[in-house]
């Protein structure tokens, strides 16, 4: 177990590398000079010159590289050239707020898409069934930006119990923050529960198809313990896998979701970023974007390992 | 002699994908006495299978629908209610399935397995039912049981899955024990060792044996009594002695010349010609006449009844006892 996980660890490695690699290559290969961009209307030679010795533009692209990665190493990520602010000062800012965000659309999506699909697999053909499928339909089918203002419509403007938009710490005031991060939180879950729904439903039941839970019945054991500690245990793969994958998603930010919510998350700095040439904040968000994306990656591995003691040789 | 377990025209029938009920099962009826071992014989998908799993209560009611009486102990199983029958499933009546790889949980470990059954049907401490569940697992002997119940299914090999799954069925004492093929996935030397130890437990714990196999060899192995299914109905039942002394029925005598034997050196070992009914087309006649040497044309018409050719034989067949045929 424990040399596993180091060799998962040591594969980590070559995989950052590469990622780094990438995310400083992408950025090069883009059109545009940003000395040009930062030196103004008047572009004068003498403070282009300059800008490109300030951020070693002017040297080769294999020292630029190292240069970066050095900062990464330090936590410096350079500064925003728009916004004129450290970036990991940025990212410090926004992150939070989208993994809040995040974490809730994902309980959101786990106790709505787990629980439906278990339902509808032990229940199939039934009723029960018929809606939970009809609600995967509509989770996936839904468009965010559509929902998110229908519960605006709904919550905010008819009913005033959710503020309409803004975002507001949990270490500031719970029951705020709560209550302005539920509906973004409920958009950016419903459409995964209805993904995750339908993979819980196929994997329950073919689960509760097998020879081992047939076992369990003849054991005589009661249908909830055989749903739950025979059939699911051995269903988890499929949910650990896409709730992994989905949840780096959500943390790479939700930018339809954050733009109608007003919520000032990881998906708003990018496309600002992007659209505005902001180099070095893209590559510091897309890299720790790639950060989060290689742990889940790491923390879904070990799921597995947990969940299927097969994987324990 | 009391018995145990008593199946009354136990009929089982699954509804079709153009919703028409194909009966799989056809009035079955049996008795399996106290400490007795009645096997079960015939091809695949003759309903011997689709038989044991309606005594367990085991077939989805959304699709199976059954009928006919199932009398287990005096309960009239098929009037008790789900909660009831989970009670004695496991506990008076236990089961050991065909395929040993695939009917232990594989993220479990065997002992959690064990002692699941156990806690289920005993109020024990966990220390205790692990003292039960190993003692069990000693008595299937396997070796170093305090090693394997810690072990996940994966690392035992077949025949010790098969060992853990009879250890299971055992752990609390069953009256019955319904074991459906439990040799048939293993290899000929460990399929010996597991018939040997039903054998053996059957005279330990006066457990009542009910064998489902389609191989007459294990039959005449274990068992004291044999009931022949075919095409979903019992075409005859006798003791094992009777029965491959005098076989009465012409689908018996068949599967008998399909036993490969040491002495005898055939050619070619006897097959029977042509193929098991489609259970939704069924011959107007006697089921077995299509593929039987001796039909005729009250064969081909008219369904035999069952009928007593000798104390405690019977057969179903319009031209036993056969003996009048071979002279």
């Amino acid at each position: 177990m424990i040399g596993l996980l180091a060799r998962r660890l040591l594969q980590l490695i070559p995989t950052i590398f590469l990622v780094s690699v990438i995310i400083f290559s992408l950025q090069h290969l883009l059109p545009g000079d940003p000395a040009l961009i930062m030196a103004g209307e008047e572009k004068d030679p003498e403070v282009i010159a300059q800008i490109r010795a300030q951020y070693h533009l002017d040297q080769p692209i294999v020292l630029q590289y190292l240069y970066w990665v050095k900062g990464v190493f330090v936590g410096d990520l350079g500064e925003s050239m728009r916004l004129k602010q450290p970036i990991s000062e940025l990212i410090a800012q926004k992150l939070p707020v989208t993994l809040q965000l995040a974490s809730m659309a994902m309980v959101i999506a786990l106790v709505i898409g787990v629980g439906m699909g278990v339902l509808s697999a032990v229940k199939k053909g039934t009723g029960w069934d018929a809606a939970a499928n009809l609600f995967a339909l509509w989770g996936i089918s839904t468009p965010n930006f559509w929902l998110g203002i229908m519960m605006i419509f709904l919550f905010s403007v008819q009913l005033g119990w959710l503020p309409a938009s803004g975002f507001v710490s949990p270490f500031e005031n719970l029951s705020q923050s709560l209550k302005a991060s539920i509906m973004p939180a409920f958009v950016l879950g419903n459409s995964i529960a209805g993904v995750l729904m339908r993979h819980t439903r196929g994997a329950m039941l073919q689960a509760l198809q097998s020879d081992y839970v047939r076992t369990a019945r003849a054991k005589g054991l009661h249908e909830p313990r055989v749903v739950l500690h025979h059939a699911m245990r051995n269903a988890l793969t499929p949910i650990i896998t896409l709730g992994a994958l989905e949840f780096g998603t959500l943390l790479s930010g939700a930018v339809l979701t954050e733009q109608i919510f007003s919520i000032p998350g990881f998906g708003k700095l990018i496309v600002d970023a992007v659209l505005n040439r902001d180099y070095a904040v893209v590559q510091g968000v897309v890299l720790v974007t790639s950060a989060v994306y290689i742990v889940l990656n790491l923390l879904a591995d070990i799921g597995y390992i947990l969940a299927n003691p097969r994987l324990r040789a | 002699m009391s018995s145990v377990l008593e199946v009354d025209e136990l009929s089982v029938s699954f509804a079709g994908e153009d919703g028409r009920m194909t009966t799989v099962v056809d009035k079955v009826s049996f008795k399996i006495g106290t400490g007795r071992t009645l096997g079960i014989v015939g091809e695949s998908g003759c309903g011997k299978s689709v038989t044991s799993l309606a005594i367990m209560g085991l077939l989805d009611p959304a699709s199976a629908s059954v009928s006919g009486t199932v009398t287990f102990e005096g309960i009239d199983l098929r009037r008790e209610s789900e909660s009831r029958l989970r009670d004695l499933r496991g506990d008076r009546m236990a089961m050991i399935f065909q395929e040993p790889m695939t009917s232990l949980n594989p993220s479990h470990t065997v002992g959690a397995q064990i002692v699941e059954a156990i806690q289920r049907h005993r109020a024990l401490s966990r220390k205790d039912a692990e003292a039960r569940a190993l003692e069990a697992l000693r008595q299937v002997s396997i070796p170093s049981p305090e090693t394997r119940f810690h072990d996940y299914p994966h690392r035992l090999s077949g025949g010790m899955r098969q060992r853990v799954m009879i250890a299971m069925a055992l752990s609390c004492d069953p009256k019955l024990v319904i074991a459906d093929e439990p040799t048939t996935a293993l290899d000929v030397t460990i399929q010996a060792q597991i018939l040997d130890l039903l054998r053996r437990l059957r005279d330990d714990t006066g457990a009542a044996i009910m064998l489902i196999t389609h191989d007459l060899g294990v039959v005449a192995e274990v068992c004291e009594d044999v009931l022949v299914m075919y095409a979903g109905e019992v075409v005859e039942r006798a003791s094992v002695g009777t029965l491959f002394r005098a076989p009465q029925h012409p689908y018996t005598v068949g599967l008998m010349g399909a036993i490969p034997r040491m002495a005898e050196r055939k050619p070619r070992l006897a097959t029977i010609e042509g193929s098991v009914p489609n259970m939704r087309a069924l011959p107007a006649g006697c089921r077995f006449s299509p593929r039987c040497p001796f039909a005729d044309a009250q064969c081909r018409t008219m369904p035999p009844p069952i009928r007593e050719v000798e104390a405690g034989h019977t057969t179903r067949c319009w031209k036993a006892p056969l003996e009048s045929l071979v002279a």
